[in-house]
């Protein structure tokens, strides 16, 4: 413990005495230091230092120069640069100083463990100056008596050490003090320098590490100068309108320098300079008058000066100052045309005049108006007509005929040649030939050969051809001995341009002689739109709208047809441009094909919509040839048929449309006879057999006058039919006055209502004959018919039923009575009840007629009588059903009679006295 | 840039007598302007007359015309040297006046002082071309003009640039005259330089 203790304060002890070993009036001495001290090294030599170690340290430290380890900022140099030249100094030996760095430091280790620091230097690596090169001088003169003189160099390499640069300047006999650079190593200015004696110069760089001088230049300054440009510069308008006079003051004696100058000018707007030639100027002035300039054209001059023998730099540029000239008569007339418009009169012309404004440069001043003299050639006696016009156009009405028109521009200086244009009656002279166009330089240019006769001059007309705006002619005049020329004009790309060309001759004018023309062709816009036009089998003729000259966008070169099937590959043809219409063969029949046209340019093509259609699957004439002979088939089978059914019509007209007879044209005396018979048989009717009826056949016949029927006519009888309609199986055939034993025995309307009802202006006409049986002679024959038609007494009753009788509803019943066993077994109590109203002087179908009215109620007659509505209809019914009966009126409007006595309420109502009545 | 040391003697002498009449020609006309500062800033009459000054050489000569071109030079030399000392004294007088040395009067009579020493050392290399040295300069200098006053020094500085003004334009002709072909001269003929 006590050990540690005694080490520790030992250490103390020897750290305080390291670092102040000594004090000596207050200063601290240090144990040692380094030689050389703040060193200043070339890059990349060698270097030694030493530190060296104080005496005194020694003996009271124990510190030798076998413990100093050197260190570079914090790093410790190795060992082996290391050497112990005797106890109190070491040295360390760098072969190359670009690995130095500062500070570099002596520091020992105390007692083998606390490394303590010595002493230390700062190092300092750099590079010596190069030689400054590329030395060279210019005087600006700032003043007029003050010249002061910048000399620029290259410095060379970047020394990384403080290099200080002078310029150095002296005449043989005397040497001027030092020009150091303010700003930056590698210029410097001489505030005044003196002409015409040789000054030398040169440049030193000087550091640490060495000195360094250009080469010397010797020169005389006056020829380096720069001087000031001119000054008081001024431009004024001269007598000729084509000169104008520059004024200024030279700012450099002439005692110094002579000076020559450069006077440069353009016209206002116009970015190009021209140059007074240089030899003009080229002796010391003060003034020049500058010529050849346009009349009334603003110019801008600037001037400059150098000393005269051309040695030294040329002064910069004055400002700009104008100068306008003065104007001058128009150097030319306007080009002048015309366009003639012949539409209105054959007798006369409408003739636009029209003239280009002279250029600013061919007007020479303000054009203040235009003369226009027309002159008729034809009548060289009348006197020439003159507008002043101030406008570029005059539109005359003239007669037919050549004329010879002459415009004049006016300014203020006077007026320009007279500009002539010969207007024929007709242009016969010869034309161009051969005009053709083509774009070069983004323009287009326009060729023509010449006629063979010597022209004049060429017009060259074109305009825009669209279909959006009017054809707008533009223009330009040609001298007669050129055969080429560029539209002067917007002329855009893509658009179409008709242009024409005419000469012009002393004596006439030629025919135009036009040519289309793009400057730039494309594609088309857009394609054509394809259509069929006829599709066949396996054809199909397409046809397709032309593009619009605003859709073209160049020459429509081809059109190119593309179609295919569904899966099938495209297939293209190409057509001439002129067509519109194309037809596509051996196409597959019933087949969906799609079909579209590209339109092709010089730069490609376009292709319109899709449009599809499918071949017909037969040919033209196929279907005819199928159709034609199955209906003259048919035709035949149907002329047999017809054939066939007139041989047998006899046959078919027995079993189909038996022999009706006409009951208007029966006659009493072939019915009346029967009569008597009938009554007085009528008590044994049940003792024929009900079997003797063998023939029952109903004749439906179409009637015309449906329509005749009124309304209130044809209600009570629809009324009729509807309860008759539901009435299904009640109603009962002929002699089925009761008609309620069964429905199957009847033959009833409702199974046939709606042909009923479609068939109701039929009329029927029933006929029963009793025959006799077999070869039986016939006891009684009965006959009844229902038909509609006036009978013989019906034409005396029309006056009694004005609405029922004239109008009678002609109406359709089945009537149908089979002579079948059965059914005439299950009608025979209605067939017996009605031979009892037939005894007491009513006919079979009163009855009949009773139940249709009575419907299926059990109380029919009575319901029946009671509806007044149905009045007419049904006496009309009774009348047409009760052929040959006595019919009393007065019994519709008793009360409602009993059973018993119904048969004699059933009489027909319109029967009047005088009528005719079965017997 | 004119390197004359290595041009052959003919055309050195023609370049330096072409040189000197501009240069002649250019101090003068700066001594012209000189002449309008000085009077200006030591507010003086312009139209003052200035008595001869001692130890002012004198332009004008009779004779001019019989002299030779070596006469010539060294009265040149000597009338340049003498202004030379005489403007170093203005210029000393002026800064110890106007306490202070950047003023364009003071810039201007360093520029003349420059220009007459630049013409001196033309004169002496013709000299040398002449195949006789410059005469060695005086060591006596300029009267000192501590007695004087400072209006008489005013005064007299006035005197000194009028005649070198005078001096400017002999010492053209006289270097024209040199530059002139004569039997006597080895000059040959050049262009005739007038400041």
């Amino acid at each position: 413990m006590f050990s540690e203790w005694n080490w520790v304060a030992h250490g103390l002890c020897l750290l305080l005495n390291i670092c102040s070993l000594k004090v000596s009036g207050g200063l601290v001495q240090s144990c040692g230091h380094i030689i050389p001290e703040s060193p200043v090294l070339a890059l990349g030599s060698n270097f030694t230092a030493l530190c060296i170690l104080n005496e005194s340290c020694l003996d009271f430290g124990n510190i030798y120069a076998n413990q100093i380890i050197w260190k570079i900022k914090n790093r410790v140099v190795p060992k082996e640069h290391y050497h112990e030249i005797n106890r109190t100094v070491s040295s360390v030996t760098f072969n190359d100083t670009s690995s130095l760095g500062t500070p570099l430091t002596c520091n020992i280790l105390a007692d083998g463990q606390i490394e303590q620091n010595i002493y230390g230097i700062t190092v300092t690596v750099g590079l010596p100056p190069e030689k400054p090169k590329n030395l060279s001088c210019i005087v600006h003169q700032v003043l007029k008596l003050t010249y002061p003189m910048t000399c620029t160099w290259n410095p060379g390499r970047h020394t990384f050490l403080d290099t200080h640069f002078s310029l150095k300047s002296r005449w043989p006999q005397e040497t001027f003090p030092d020009c150091i650079p303010k700003t930056g190593n590698n210029s410097c200015t001489i505030p005044d320098v003196q002409f015409f004696v040789n000054l030398e110069v040169w440049v030193e760089a000087t550091n640490a590490l060495g000195k360094a001088e250009s080469d010397p230049l010797v020169f005389d300054p006056i020829e380096i100068v720069k001087p000031l440009p001119p000054h008081n510069f001024s431009v004024s308008s001269g007598i000729l309108p084509t000169v104008l006079k520059l004024s200024w003051e030279n700012r450099i004696s002439s005692a110094v320098m002579k000076l020559k100058f450069n006077i440069r000018y353009r016209i206002v707007g116009n970015t190009n300079w021209m140059q007074v030639p240089p030899e003009d100027t080229a002796s010391p002035r003060t003034s020049f008058s500058v010529q050849g300039l346009r009349p009334n054209t603003e110019y801008v001059f600037s001037i400059r000066c150098m000393k005269e023998d051309g040695v030294g730099y040329w002064s910069d540029w004055t400002e700009d100052k104008t100068g306008v000239t003065t104007e001058d008569k128009p150097s030319k007339g306007p080009p002048l045309w015309r366009i003639i418009d012949a539409s209105h009169s054959s007798a006369s012309w409408t003739v636009h005049l029209m003239w280009k404004a002279l250029e600013p440069f061919e007007a020479n001043g303000v054009i203040l108006q235009y003369e226009v003299t027309v002159r008729a050639k034809s009548s060289l006696s009348s006197p020439p007509e003159k507008y002043n016009v101030n406008t570029t156009n005059l539109t005359l009405k003239l007669p037919n005929g050549t004329y010879e028109v002459t415009v004049i521009a006016c300014n203020r200086a006077g007026a320009s040649a007279p500009s002539v244009l010969l207007i024929p009656a007709s242009n016969t002279e010869a034309p161009v030939k051969n005009v053709k166009t083509l774009a070069k330089h983004g323009k287009l240019r326009v060729e023509w050969t010449a006629p063979n006769s010597s022209v004049l001059k060429y017009v060259i007309e074109w305009c825009l051809v669209s279909n959006s705006s009017d054809c707008i002619i533009e223009w330009q005049i040609e001298p007669g001995n050129v055969q080429g020329t560029y539209l002067k004009g917007d002329i855009k790309p893509f658009k179409c341009y008709l242009i024409t060309v005419y000469p012009l001759y002393a004596d006439g004018q030629g025919g135009g002689h036009s040519v289309k023309a793009y400057l730039q062709q494309d594609r088309p816009s857009k394609g054509p739109t394809i259509q069929t036009k006829k599709v066949g089998k396996a054809e199909a003729v397409l046809t397709w709208n032309q593009l619009t000259v605003d859709e073209q966008n160049g020459f429509i070169r081809n059109y190119t047809i593309l179609y295919k099937t569904v899966n099938g590959n495209e297939t293209a043809v190409t057509v001439d441009p002129s067509k519109t219409e194309y037809t596509l063969s051996s196409l597959a029949s019933d087949t969906l094909y799609t079909v579209r046209v590209m339109a092709y340019t010089d730069e490609g093509g376009r292709s319109g919509p899709d449009f599809t259609f499918t071949t017909q699957k037969f040919g033209k004439g196929e279907i005819e040839a199928i159709v034609v002979p199955v209906c003259l088939a048919f035709l035949l089978i149907v002329l047999l048929g017809v054939l066939f059914c007139f041989n047998k019509r006899d046959l078919i007209k027995k079993h189909i449309w038996p022999i009706v007879p006409d009951p208007s044209k029966s006659n009493i005396a072939q019915w009346s006879p029967q009569v008597p018979a009938k009554h007085n048989h009528s008590p044994k009717d049940e003792t024929y057999p009900e079997g003797s009826f063998t023939d029952v056949s109903v004749v439906e016949i179409e009637a015309d006058d449906k329509k005749s029927f009124s309304e209130q006519d044809l209600k009570p009888f629809d009324l009729l039919k509807k309860e008759k309609s539901t009435s299904e199986g009640h109603s009962s055939g002929i002699g089925g006055s009761s008609c309620m034993s069964s429905p199957r025995q009847s033959v009833s309307d409702s199974d046939e209502g709606e042909t009923t009802q479609n068939t109701s202006s039929t009329v029927q006409y029933s006929t029963v004959v009793l025959n006799g049986y077999r070869d039986q002679t016939p006891v009684q024959v009965f006959s009844r018919s229902e038909s509609t038609q006036p009978l013989l007494d019906s034409e005396e009753r029309s006056e009694d039923h004005a609405e029922g009788g004239e109008n009678t509803t002609q109406r359709q019943q089945y009537f149908k009575q089979n002579g079948g066993q059965d059914e005439t077994n299950i009608d025979r109590s209605c067939f017996e009840r009605t031979k009892q109203i037939t005894s007491a002087n009513e006919g079979d179908l009163v009855g009949f007629a009773q139940l249709q009215i009575s419907g299926q109620s059990s109380q029919l007659l009575g319901l029946g009588l009671e509806k007044n509505t149905q009045e007419a209809a049904l006496s009309e019914v009774l009348q047409t059903s009760t052929e040959g009966q006595t019919v009393r009126p007065e019994t519709v409007e008793g009360n409602p009679p009993s059973a018993d006595e119904m048969p004699k309420s059933y009489l027909p109502q319109t029967v009047r006295q005088g009528g005719y009545m079965p017997q | 840039m004119a390197a004359a040391d290595g041009l052959p003697a003919t055309l050195r002498r023609r370049d330096l007598c072409s040189r000197g009449i501009r240069l002649a020609g250019k101090m003068r006309s700066d001594v012209v302007d000189l002449l309008d500062t000085y009077v200006e800033w030591q507010g003086l009459d312009p139209s003052a007359s200035v008595a001869a000054v001692e130890g002012v050489p004198v332009a004008a000569v009779e004779h001019w015309d019989e002299q030779t071109g070596t006469q010539r030079l060294l009265e040149n030399l000597a009338a340049y040297r003498a202004f030379r000392a005489l403007l170093t004294q203005m210029l000393e007088e002026q800064r110890e006046q106007l306490d202070e040395a950047d003023t364009a009067l003071g810039r201007a009579l360093a520029a003349v002082l420059l220009q007459v020493s630049a013409f001196a050392y033309h004169l002496e290399e013709l000299l040398r071309l002449e195949c006789r040295g410059p005469p060695s300069e005086e060591v006596a200098g300029p009267s000192p003009t501590a007695h004087l006053s400072l209006f008489e020094r005013k005064l007299r500085g006035l005197g000194v640039l009028r005649e070198l003004a005078q001096w400017a334009v002999r010492s053209a002709r006289d270097l024209r005259q040199l530059a002139k072909p004569s039997p006597g001269s080895s000059l040959p003929p050049g262009p005739a330089e007038s400041p």
